[in-house]
């Protein structure tokens, strides 16, 4: 049993089975998500939303049932996925959802895409100054609203309901 | 200890109860308010963290329901194209709020008059207008004068950014030729009155550790504390209770503990949303109100309003930035919004044009759009995708429908078992008509911006933030909850601030509005103390 409760040979599969959905990219930029580490996050995730957890318990023993495994090749991984997806609508969604909650929050992902891996509070992002020249042509075509005033409170400035 | 009778209960801490809580207590009455969630902690907010897309998926969501904290109650909003949003703390649902801050037209309060549907309000723009630049200062509203789709206001601070992205979709409407302009928002946008100007960290739908956003907690509430109002948190009420006069003597509700407590008090307000309105109402049944409290006229839950939404997004082969700036709040487009004979719907929309999608939110659009596929095609698709997204929505206007309704669930209870709501709603032909002309609309001003592809959803299910109509307003007791100034003809010492009085939905987010009506009965309540429970005139 390893920390986060899976026997090592669930991690395993569960590891081969996030490469097996991000695997690396051609160029290197980016890492498979079996890299990361983000067996753990598999876990809390699905400890937070128990919803998801007897549909990807369910997959992931009927994977192994099927020759899913970490020591076969990447294509046929990928041939066994599929193929369990087709008959199978609800595994892969939540997954994926897995998968992809994890990957693209990890600070290696998120800083190959550009953006500093941070919270993004309290330092936020700063934003130049807008040209709002553009405006002038939506001013020349002048107002827009319609006049609808009610004739019985037309007039009136601050609204009293006092008696008389 | 001793009983004591408040002199007015305010029933929810959220936009509306806020508002109107911090203008009576000028009164020197004892004012109390009973909120059933708690103050949230903005240390606590999910911006402070990287998890914070995957929050709001979860802890954080929109929908109560999957949050199922303790201080949720459970919607059953399965018979309804639209699903309920909301939030329960002290600001309600103005800590996930996009901060969207609107005004109505002046048209929108009389579309029976205009266009020959549904009913005129009681009231008027001009009535309005004094309460909506006071909730203005209050907020702190961000915009530009000189629209022209408004009559003249003055927002006090400068616009929020448009950013590239916005820049870019502007191009789009000028293209066309349509209006926009910069989005009126209730943000920060430098430091105003104590609370930090905004950061653009874009994590405005799950709460603004900055405080920059105006959610009620971080604006009327500490003023109205300040002043002496008291509010007590995780206090849920069950039932108003009335006397053999039939005036509302107070409340029942479970405090912190689930301990249950009685609170008498000579006025009660009600703030609690369009849903949580009418189902305190229901379920405040007696000998005198055996079909619910203040529902003589039977229209209590009746006319449920939510903004039908549609939602294009572009796909554009620049990089964006969108991450970057207020999510929601950018331009605002109201080249739809008046009823054109041309048309085959009355009354109309606005565009709001959004941020872009942040990493995770990105794939996991791009899944559910079937944009993005697994395995070894994954990464190329979401290079075209990550900041590459700018999106509008249309925000529709719903017009009442006495078939669209809060009812009390027979069988879902919340945490202390007070019966849940149940919605029923359809969208109307109208609306139908309406949300196509919008999506048409839509991808057109995105391809004029230089769109490569648009993906649409229509109509958004997890939309149902704005929640009107169940207690309208109007002068005839048979065929409205409430008299022009928030009372309730049937018990006039009960008043409704919420959006369940507004009598039509306009096309524009409503907790401008809601606040500034909330503001209009506080100063009426306030210049009629001596005869507040007298006939109306």
């Amino acid at each position: 049993m390893t920390d986060n409760g899976l026997t090592p040979e669930e991690a395993r599969l569960v590891t081969a089975l996030l490469d097996t959905v991000i695997p690396p990219s051609d160029d290197g930029r980016l890492p498979g998500a079996g890299a990361l580490g983000l067996v753990d996050h598999v876990v809390q995730t699905l400890r937070a939303m128990p919803l998801l957890r007897p549909v990807v318990e369910y997959g992931l023993g009927a994977l192994a049932e099927r020759g899913f495994a970490a020591d076969i090749a990447p294509a046929e991984r990928t041939a066994l996925l599929a193929k369990f997806a087709a008959a199978d609508q609800l595994f892969l969604p939540a997954f994926l959802f897995l998968a992809y909650s994890g990957y693209y929050q990890h600070p290696r992902v998120v800083a190959a895409l550009g953006l500093e891996p941070r919270p993004p509070h309290p330092k936020g992002y700063p934003m130049g100054p807008d040209d709002l020249r553009l405006l002038e042509a939506v001013r020349r075509r002048g107002r827009r609203y319609r006049d609808a005033a009610a004739p019985a409170e037309q007039g009136r400035g601050r609204p009293s309901v006092t008696r008389s | 200890m001793a009983e004591t009778t408040a002199d007015v209960l305010v029933i929810g801490a959220g936009a509306s109860g806020a508002a109107l809580a911090w203008s009576l207590v000028e009164t020197r009455m004892h004012v109390v308010c009973l909120e059933q969630g708690d103050w949230v902690d903005p240390a606590t907010l999910p911006g402070t963290t990287t998890s914070w897309e995957l929050r709001q998926v979860g802890d954080f969501n929109f929908s109560p329901n999957t949050r199922g904290r303790r201080e949720d109650y459970p919607v059953n909003d399965g018979d309804s194209p639209i699903a309920v949003s909301m939030f329960n703390a002290v600001g309600g649902s103005t800590i996930l709020y996009a901060a969207h801050f609107p005004r109505l037209h002046p048209s929108d309060l009389r579309v029976r008059s205009l266009d020959g549907v549904a009913d005129d309000w009681p009231l008027d723009y001009a009535r309005l207008e004094p309460y909506y630049a006071e909730n203005a200062r209050m907020m702190g509203v961000a915009g530009l004068a000189g629209d022209p789709a408004y009559p003249p206001k003055e927002p006090p601070l400068p616009p929020v950014p448009l950013g590239k992205l916005g820049m870019t979709l502007a191009k789009g409407f000028d293209r066309l030729g349509w209006h926009w302009w910069p989005s009126d928002s209730a943000i920060a946008t430098r430091d105003y009155e104590g609370r930090a100007a905004c950061v653009n960290a874009g994590t405005c739908l799950v709460g603004c550790p900055q405080g920059a956003k105006a959610s009620t907690d971080v604006t009327y509430w500490p003023a109205a504390l300040r002043r002496g109002v008291e509010l007590r948190t995780r206090c849920r009420v069950r039932e108003i209770t009335v006397g053999p006069n039939g005036m509302a003597t107070g409340v029942i509700y479970y405090d912190a503990d689930g301990v249950e407590r009685r609170q008498k008090a000579e006025v009660v307000v009600l703030a609690c949303n369009g849903i949580g309105t009418p189902r305190l109402l229901l379920n405040s049944r007696s000998p005198q109100f055996p079909d619910g409290l203040a529902n003589r006229s039977g229209l209590v839950g009746k006319n449920l309003m939510f903004h039908p939404y549609a939602m294009v997004t572009g796909l554009f082969e620049e990089p964006l930035e969108g991450h970057k700036g207020p999510t929601g709040c950018c331009i605002m487009s109201q080249e739809f919004y008046e009823t054109d004979p041309g048309r085959d719907f009355v009354r109309g929309y606005s565009f709001e044009i959004l941020r872009g999608f942040g990493p995770i939110y990105t794939a996991l659009w791009g899944m559910t759009t079937g944009r993005l596929p697994w395995g070894a095609a994954h990464h190329r698709a979401y290079a075209e995708l990550f900041d590459h997204t700018a999106g509008l929505v249309a925000i529709c206007e719903d017009l009442p429908e006495p078939t669209n309704t809060v009812t009390l669930d027979p069988e879902l209870r919340d945490a202390d078992g007070i019966p849940a709501p149940k919605i029923t709603y359809r969208l109307s032909e109208n609306s139908t008509r309406m949300l196509a002309h919008a999506v048409a609309r839509g991808q057109e001003v995105l391809e004029a911006a230089g769109a490569r592809a648009t993906v649409v959803e229509s109509p958004l299910r997890l939309a149902g933030w704005h929640l009107m109509g169940t207690c309208r307003m109007g002068t005839d007791p048979r065929t409205s909850v409430v008299n022009p100034w928030g009372r309730c003809h049937d018990v006039r010492n009960l008043f409704i601030v919420d959006g369940s009085v507004f009598v039509t939905a306009g096309a524009v987010n409503p907790t401008n509005t809601i606040q500034a009506l909330a503001l209009y009965v506080a100063d009426t309540m306030k210049r009629n103390l001596a005869n507040l429970f007298d006939d109306d005139p």
